[in-house]
């Protein structure tokens, strides 16, 4: 397995964005936001690239940001929206990674395993579709650390599933198994993980795959533009 | 007695502040203005009050009395329309609002029936906790009559509109066990153990960071009604204006350790 903070793996059509920090459990850090920004544009320009599939290696998809992470050093180009704040590098980033993510024409998919917190979940938020294993502990506990994100979830969240549900994973912090994600709307489907979770996977991405490109970037882009429209707007704009 | 109990008991309703929860009881059968006045004014004081950090409603009514003609509290008088109309809704709807504005953590406690305009004040908190035995129906469009205190906005956005197209139009009485399989019931609890949990549940919430509670509220019931790109500036404002004492307890606790300690500012 290759030793880079992120894998780009194509197989059939599917660009694999594999968050490969497995020490960390592959906990988010500042270069690793501008890592997957830069290869969601990247997807989003290459004609071979059919699906997006974000995924992660070892125990878990992603425990959420890396709070240890030194400061980041090399070249930032949000350092001019950085706000002095007493911890922390700000929202820009990782707003700005999510955005690029949710407007992405390709259909995008998080494929989660282990554990999903934080800024994974952030991720997985702004994908199309999520697929989780059974055991999985998936959610935003940001709130037991009085933390919260400003990526678009409270955007995002409510339309994904509905205000009740909110205040369980949102204002409770609750973190939800497999069969609770698909209870609560947010997962698309149960793999078992095993040998990894793209293998078990595969069938998902391969029906994702035979989608006609076109017919669903117009539909996507209908239906997002459609969420912040009346029924006469999103019918001239479809 | 504390102050808020000294003003907002009365004999609809009765209030007690303990441990930073702030506690409202509904008396008797029908919900009526005196009750609904008391939630709006002690709610909204509440909502500056540094010491109420948790705000929890004891729900067992069968909605308001149609029959009872109680007077409108003085304060709305300038607010009612001559001739024969009647003044409309306005008493509930100002308390609805009241609530829907409070960021706080707000709790409904279902026990037993609770009909009509009791399903809006639970519809409007954040959690419902219901007793086993607990049944819910909004009666009004049984009895003919429109529930127009907001209802109507709020239950499509908790539960999806074919599940408040069931309560709202057909009238369907459900069982906690349906209230909590469509997702308006967050918990069911033993009725046993209802009046217990009712305590621990309320005393865990107003430990919890109560501040950032506060913030994911503003930005989800702000965004309800922005576009997407409006949203992310919202949320980005909130942001970058909201550095809380809670979070940089939660920070340093986890740098330590140990569980933090939140003080809900």
């Amino acid at each position: 397995m290759s030793d880079e903070p992120l894998i780009i793996k194509d197989d059939s059509g599917v660009r694999h964005l594999i968050l490969n920090r497995p020490d960390k459990i592959n906990a988010i850090d500042y270069a690793q936001h501008l890592r997957l920004m830069s290869q969601f544009d990247l997807a989003e320009e290459d004609p071979s690239v059919k699906v997006v599939a974000l995924s992660g290696v070892g125990r878990g998809f992603c425990s959420g940001d890396d709070l240890t992470a030194a400061a980041f050093e090399g070249q930032d180009p949000y350092r001019h929206r950085k706000v002095d704040l007493e911890m922390g590098s700000g929202p820009a980033v990782l707003l700005e990674s999510c955005r690029k993510l949710h407007h992405l024409s390709k259909p995008t998919v998080a494929l989660m395993h282990g554990i999903a917190l934080g800024s994974g979940y952030d991720y997985s938020l702004s994908c199309d579709f999520r697929v989780v294993t059974l055991n999985i502990r998936y959610g935003d506990p940001r709130i037991d650390r009085a933390l919260w994100a400003a990526e678009g979830w409270s955007y995002k969240l409510p339309r994904l599933t509905n205000l009740s549900i909110v205040s369980r994973v949102a204002y409770l912090g609750e973190i939800m198994n497999g069969s609770q994600a698909i209870a609560f709307g947010l997962a698309h489907a149960i793999v078992d993980g095993e040998p990894d979770i793209r293998e078990s996977s595969r069938t998902f991405l391969e029906n994702l795959v035979r989608v006609s490109s076109p017919a669903y970037s117009q539909v996507k882009h209908a239906m997002l533009r459609g969420l912040d429209s009346d029924v006469e707007r999103a019918l001239a704009l479809a | 007695m504390t102050e808020y109990e000294k003003q907002f008991s009365n004999e609809s309703i009765s209030c007690a502040h303990v441990d930073n929860v702030l506690s409202f009881q509904f008396l008797g059968n029908h919900i009526d203005y005196a009750a609904l006045d008391a939630i709006d004014i002690g709610v909204t004081l509440a909502q500056a009050d540094p010491d109420v950090r948790a705000i929890a409603f004891e729900i067992t009514a069968d909605g308001d009395d149609p029959a009872s003609h109680s007077p409108i509290p003085q304060r709305f008088a300038h607010r009612v329309p001559k001739g024969s109309h009647g003044h409309g809704p306005i008493v509930e709807q100002t308390t609805i609002l009241a609530l829907r504005e409070c960021t706080k953590p707000l709790i409904a406690y279902m026990r037993g029936e609770v009909n009509g305009v009791a399903i809006d004040v639970a519809a409007v908190c954040d959690l419902r906790v219901a007793n086993e035995s607990m049944t819910m129906c909004d009666t009004r469009i049984l009895q003919g009559r429109a529930a127009n205190t907001g209802i109507s906005y709020l239950l499509p956005k908790l539960i999806g509109q074919s599940q408040a197209m069931r309560i709202l139009l057909l009238g369907e009485r459900l069982t906690a066990a349906e209230a909590h399989r469509i997702h308006f019931v967050h918990e069911i609890v033993a009725d046993t153990d209802f009046d217990q949990q009712m305590n621990d549940f309320s005393n865990r919430i107003a430990c919890m960071a109560t501040r950032a509670w506060q913030i994911h509220k503003m930005q989800v019931l702000g965004q309800q009604h922005l576009d997407f790109e409006s949203a992310m500036i919202h949320s980005l404002g909130i942001r970058q204006t909201h550095v809380i004492n809670d979070r940089v307890e939660g920070i340093k606790a986890w740098r330590e350790r140990r569980d933090p300690e939140f003080s809900g500012t």
